[in-house]
């Protein structure tokens, strides 16, 4: 563990990367009890104001609501979708690969095939295409479709990681000695693929904030008045002339919450894929 | 044979600077190469064999700092810049690599990759440069030159690759060759004949040769002087009879001492085993780099340390070797486990019977095992040998239950057991045991010692308490010379030949009737190979347990086994007993076999045995003898035809009598039974 | 031979996903809740005209017999009538917006594949200084945005504020894309963003890979020159990975399509399954995807084809001349 507090502190875009990360979850959660306006709030008397103006440290929209709070409130629902998203798509993808790839032959396959199959979709136009059939999409409902429209790709990097793990020696030593299927692949091989795996749920931590945000960009995200970052964009692109804060600030936050995982990221496959 | 050097080292030091410490490569390094002399160098890895060619040829990473002489015919190498380097690389001094394949650009084809280098060096056209190849692959005996160089890398065998790779070395005509291990990777028959080629060339060339290599009877072969290196330092230099014969130097003689060589049978010695481990080190240390794991030193290791000239033309810079006033470790061993013929029984525990393996789809299917009958006795050991692809581990990995035989029997202590592990007791997968060749894949890094021993005690022998399970695992980690301070160790805090032996202890954790040895020791440097070997053989003694001992070095196989296999192309060569197989080889492969493996003793020359081509394609039927293509001994179309007889010889092990045998016997050699 | 036999085989299983694919988003589509002809007509049309709709449409049909037809409309290139604009044919606007889609998509290539290129092998070959640190930083960030945040930071950084460049990619009526190739700059350039650190960030780990290689180090010890060891020995190596990533890509490229296409109103492929999202219609929704798809396994196909071709180890087997 120590090693890689010292690699940590040897990496200034990887603390860069996990203090803006920090920042971001800290006002998800404490941000909107501090807040001075909510939401839905209209401030009727002053719509579209300038950043710093009438107390709006961001400005406000066209309706007059605070972009600063919108933004907050937003931050909620995208990390706590991408979170969960980045979690079941892993464990689904480490569940479905792990099996395929152990097991192999006629059921690696037909894994394969599906995947191929399924990936020939992008994940964006699936999710797209599922959320604006059903309509009014809720958080529970946004989680799983973009969890499914991950787990082949999950799945396919977990096979991977099993399947460098899996020809190795302790795996024949440990059949030898009559463990089960469930015993080797879960006991034996998966603490050997940690590092992968950790790579992974992180890589698609920013995925999933991506793909989060160009939903609601496209409109079949979280449907209002829930702020959702992407809608903000898209709700106020017409405005970019005559109030740009309105789009630029949302758009500002999502690069800043991507590119700070990204940093985090690229710092633990590299301290990961080192440590092998 | 003394001639004007074509390289001279003077001094040379490497270092590697780290952020936090630096690291000593090589220390105070001085050797000379004459005009067509051939210098060996060999020590274990991390001795800093390979880090001596870098410094020669200026490819060392950033990080390190060289300092000292490197004199090429007067030219002092050490200050030239990388661009004048160009002009000696690949034109004045040429290199050869251990492994063929990876130093051959995979999408480039031969002819262009031998090409450049004249077009380069000599501003031959493309033409020219061409017809320069053909030519230089023609003296290497290749026969169709001219389709060899359209080729790409992956198109030919290994053999073939490192000839391409030589040529490319010769193309220049260099003064001077390195050779960084560049049969380690081959199999013995095809290390021979690349051997003979490198002699050759080198008379033809009038070369000079470096000819790197952690195996002492590889170097003999080719070299006419030999460096022994240890920690950085050149700490014997010399004629290789005079170094075998006469080590000065405690290092060089514990060195000889620890590789199972002609002569030397477990029955009657212990292999030398070299206590400790290689360590770095570091800028500040002085004296002998030895001091620390040898036996003779004494006070005056630190002052009186240095290269000295010990003879004419043998230098050590130490001269302890012989010293008596420590007296010698004993090396010998009471008489053997299984005293030949007396032994009042002997109960089979293991018979394989028209044993068949195939892989792969229909038509396409490889012959692993072609039909493999054997018969192991308790308390006995079987070596199988054999090269690369004969079958040898296929038949390892049946037994032990990893892959389900394709046809035959495997009767184990009188149940039948011809089916994968998920078929098997829980007694049987306790009575056989696997020992894999790679102690770092075969211990999963993310247990602990305990939990990778404990394991099996808990699975196969139901031990539920943890503290009775701890008291077994220190009572054999003591038997495998590990203390109890190793139950908390994870594999990656452990060198390589304690892992082996936190493997060995594992499979004797539960009391096996039968081991197998996958090649236990092909991974580990000779001093730890040693300790390994030795292991083995004290605990069969002590427990009684039958091994099949798969390895491809006939060196090691001859020094610990009762019986010997030797396999090819999935079939059965020769079986019988170790006197009888490696004394009177019967089958000409065995022959063959023998006469390539390189002996640690220079003075041992042996009928010289070439064998030309590759083995036949694993996925033909083939109806008589599967060796039979590249038999220096055929008869004729018989060969081709009908299978060898079997005969039996001793008691129930049998050979595989040559169709010739009839009339002819091999080399006069045959001692009767 | 062995390439021929791998093309057939390559290409049947194409086929055979572009059929599974089809079924796939014939009946996904197809169990969207509600009563379509009752979507098309709205709340208050009467039973008799939903009903008489439904049989015009075939909605009481089998599911397989509706499928078969949807397909074999397919095969014959008729992909059917919109639901939204009654009595459009989709072919007549389909196929000038995926016109449109092309040559942006085009454009993206040409912007970022060179570029990526470029900057991943020059990243590689200065591993670990100041250059490769910088590319890499780009990469990862340009990368972690998603499309339309890119293009709004490009729309006001060349339209806002500089003004050189429309906000819209609108396209006059009675004009084509040919007489307005400005519209293509800004949605070219958010692709391009995205795919030049995913692309660049891959060169430059296959060419420091290949740089490690032992064959460079043979081609450095037979004393080639450096610069000339890295374009003949290392580069080909090197490009072939990358040519699979970019292959891959083609379908996220497409995915990505729809989100500038409609940041920008760009008259392509995206928009139009955005609006075919939008209004449920259903026939041009099965087209717009099923397209898409199609161009994904094409491209993969071809990708794998051509990685096939260019790598001698696939080209020769062992043993031919």
């Amino acid at each position: 563990m120590n090693t890689y507090l010292l690699q940590l502190k040897r990496s200034p875009r990887a603390i860069a990367g996990l203090t803006i990360l920090l920042i971001w979850i800290i006002a998800a959660i404490a941000g909107p009890s501090l807040l001075p306006y909510t939401y839905t709030g209209m401030d009727m008397d002053n719509q579209m104001v300038a950043p710093g103006q009438a107390g709006h440290l961001l400005g406000t929209d066209a309706l007059g609501r605070d972009v600063f709070s919108r933004i907050i409130y937003g931050s909620r629902s995208i990390l706590t979708i991408a979170l969960l998203t980045s979690l079941l798509s892993s464990i689904a993808g480490i569940i479905i690969g792990f099996t395929a790839g152990y097991f192999g032959g006629i059921v690696d396959t037909i894994f394969l095939r599906i995947m191929d199959i399924l990936m020939a979709i992008p994940p964006l136009v699936l999710a797209m295409v599922v959320l604006g059939i059903l309509g009014n999409s809720t958080i529970a409902g946004l989680t799983i479709i973009v969890s499914i429209a991950f787990t082949p790709a999950t799945a396919r990097v977990a096979r991977g990681a099993l399947l460098t793990c899996k020809s190795t020696e302790y795996v024949d030593a440990a059949r030898i000695r009559g463990e089960s299927h469930i015993y080797i692949m879960f006991v034996e091989i998966l603490p050997n693929t940690i590092g992968p795996v950790i790579v992974e749920i992180t890589a698609r931590f920013a995925y999933s904030i991506m793909m989060i945000a160009s939903l609601g960009f496209l409109g079949v995200g979280l449907q209002p008045p829930t702020p959702d970052w992407g809608m903000m964009v898209i709700e106020n692109k017409s405005l970019i002339r005559a109030a740009p804060w309105t789009v630029l600030y949302p758009s500002l936050a999502i690069a800043s919450l991507v590119i700070a995982i990204s940093l985090f990221s690229d710092f633990v496959s590299k301290v990961m894929i080192n440590e092998d | 044979m003394k001639t004007e050097p074509v390289l001279e080292i003077k001094e040379l030091d490497v270092a590697y600077h780290t952020l936090t410490e630096t690291v000593v490569a090589l220390q105070g390094v001085s050797l000379g190469v004459g005009k067509n002399e051939a210098l060996g160098i060999i020590g274990e890895s991390g001795c800093g064999k390979t880090t001596l060619f870098y410094a020669i040829m200026d490819y060392l990473p950033v990080t390190a700092s060289r300092s000292g002489e490197i004199l090429f015919k007067g030219e002092d190498l050490v200050v030239k810049t990388p661009k004048q380097m160009t002009k000696f690389r690949g034109s004045k001094i040429a290199m050869v690599y251990q492994n063929p394949y990876s130093s051959l650009n995979p999408s480039l084809t031969i002819g262009f990759q031998l090409e450049e280098v004249s077009m380069f060096h000599h501003g031959m056209s493309r033409k020219e440069a061409r017809q320069a190849a053909v030519e230089t692959l023609s003296n290497l005996h290749l026969g169709d030159a001219a389709g060899i160089v359209r080729r790409y890398p992956h198109q030919i065998s290994g053999g073939m690759q490192q000839r391409i790779c030589i040529a490319m070395a010769l193309l220049c005509k260099p003064d001077l060759m390195i050779l960084d291990e560049p049969t380690t990777a081959l199999d013995v028959t095809t290390e021979a004949v690349i051997l003979d080629i490198i002699q050759e060339l080198k008379d033809k060339y009038n070369m000079s040769l470096i000819y790197i290599s952690h195996d002492i009877g590889v170097v003999n072969k080719v070299s006419d002087r030999v460096a022994v290196m240890y920690r950085g330092e050149v700490v014997e230099f010399g004629n290789q009879n005079t170094i075998y014969k006469n080590p000065q130097h405690p290092y060089t003689r514990a060195l000889i001492n620890c590789m199972p060589r002609a002569g030397v049978l477990k029955e009657n010695t212990q292999l030398n085993t070299i206590p400790g481990y290689v360590s770095r080190r570091s800028a500040a240390e002085t004296g002998c780099p030895f001091v620390a794991r040898c036996e003779k030193k004494n006070a005056t290791c630190e002052e009186k340390y240095g290269m000295v000239e010990r003879q004419p033309d043998h230098f050590s810079a130490c001269d302890r070797a012989y010293a008596t006033d420590i007296p010698d470790k004993v090396l010998s061993r009471e008489k053997g486990s299984i005293p030949e013929g007396s032994e009042p029984e002997h109960k089979t525990i293991l018979k394989i019977d028209n044993l068949y393996k195939y892989y792969g789809p229909h038509g396409k299917r490889i012959r692993a095992l072609d039909g493999v009958d054997l018969t192991l006795e308790r308390n006995s050991v079987l070596g199988v040998v054999g090269e690369s692809g004969c079958g040898k581990s296929t038949m390892g990995h049946t037994v032990s239950g990893l892959m389900r035989p394709t046809r035959g029997k495997i009767i184990f202590d009188g149940t039948d057991i011809s089916v994968s592990w998920r078929k098997r007791s829980p007694e049987t997968l306790r009575d056989i045991q696997l020992i894999f060749q790679n102690p770092g894949r075969s211990l999963n890094p993310s247990f602990t010692i305990e939990n990778i021993i404990g394991r099996p005690m808990l699975k196969l022998l139901g031990i539920k308490s943890r503290q009775e399970r701890r008291k077994l695992i220190v009572d054999i980690l003591k038997k495998v010379d590990l203390g109890e301070e190793y139950l908390y160790r994870r594999p990656k805090q452990l060198s390589g030949g304690e892992m082996q032996r936190a493997a060995v202890a594992r499979a004797f954790s539960i009391g096996p009737n039968l081991l197998v040895c996958d090649e236990p020791t092909s991974a580990l440097d000779a001093s730890v190979q040693a300790s390994v070997l030795n292991l083995l053989v004290d605990l069969q003694k002590d427990s009684g347990a039958a091994y099949i001992f798969i390895s491809h070095d006939l060196n090691v196989i001859n020094y610990l086994s009762d019986y010997i296999m030797v396999m090819y192309l999935g079939r059965i060569c020769e079986y019988g007993t170790k006197t009888e197989v490696a004394s009177s080889p019967r089958h000409p492969y065995t022959e063959a076999l023998l006469s390539a493996v390189p002996d640690v003793d220079p003075s041992l020359k042996k009928g010289e045995i070439r064998l030309q081509g590759a083995p036949p394609n694993p996925t033909r039927k083939i109806k008589g003898c599967p060796f039979a293509g590249r038999c220096h001994r055929k008869v004729g179309s018989v060969c081709d035809t009908t299978p060898p007889p079997k005969v039996r010889f001793f008691r129930y092990a049998f050979r595989l009598l040559p169709h010739f045998s009839g009339n002819t016997e091999l080399g006069n050699k045959r001692k009767g039974h | 031979m062995d390439f021929l036999k791998r093309f057939a085989k390559r290409l049947g299983f194409t086929l055979l996903t572009i059929l599974a694919m089809s079924i796939l988003i014939f009946f996904l589509v197809e169990i969207m809740p509600g009563d379509v002809a009752q979507t098309v007509l709205g709340q208050s049309a009467t039973e008799e005209s939903v009903a008489a709709l439904r049989d015009r449409m075939g909605l009481d049909d089998p599911m397989h017999e509706r499928y078969i037809r949807w397909a074999g409309g397919f095969i014959r290139g008729d992909l059917g009538e919109s639901l939204y604009m009654r009595g459009v044919q989709i072919n007549t606007i389909f196929w000038r917006k995926v016109g449109h889609s092309v040559v942006l998509a085009l454009t993206a290539l040409l912007f970022y594949v060179p570029l990526s290129i470029l900057f991943g092998v020059f990243a590689g070959v200065k591993e670990g200084k100041a250059p490769d640190a910088i590319i890499s930083f780009v990469g990862l960030a340009t990368m972690a945005l998603p499309e339309f945040v890119s293009g709004i930071i490009l729309i006001t950084v060349f339209a806002v504020g500089l003004e050189i460049l429309p906000i819209a990619s609108i396209i006059p009526i009675g004009e084509n894309l040919w007489q307005n190739l400005d519209i293509l700059v800004l949605p070219a350039l958010s692709i391009t963003f995205v795919m030049f650190g995913y692309v660049s960030r891959m060169q430059r780990s296959s060419m420091v890979s290949v740089m490690k290689a032992d064959y460079i180090r043979a081609a450095i010890l037979k004393g080639m020159p450096r610069k000339y060891v890295i374009f003949r020995h290392a580069l080909k190596n090197a490009l072939l990975p990358t040519i699979t990533i970019i292959g891959m890509n083609m379908g996220w490229l497409f995915g990505g399509l729809i989100v500038v296409e409609t940041l920008f109103g760009f008259p392509g492929l995206g928009s139009l399954t955005m609006s075919a999202i939008k209004t449920r219609d259903i026939p041009l929704i099965e087209a717009c995807v099923l397209f898409i798809t199609f161009i994904f396994v094409f491209s993969t196909f071809i990708t794998d084809m051509l990685y096939a071709f260019l790598n001698p180890r696939i080209r020769y087997k062992r043993g031919d001349v």
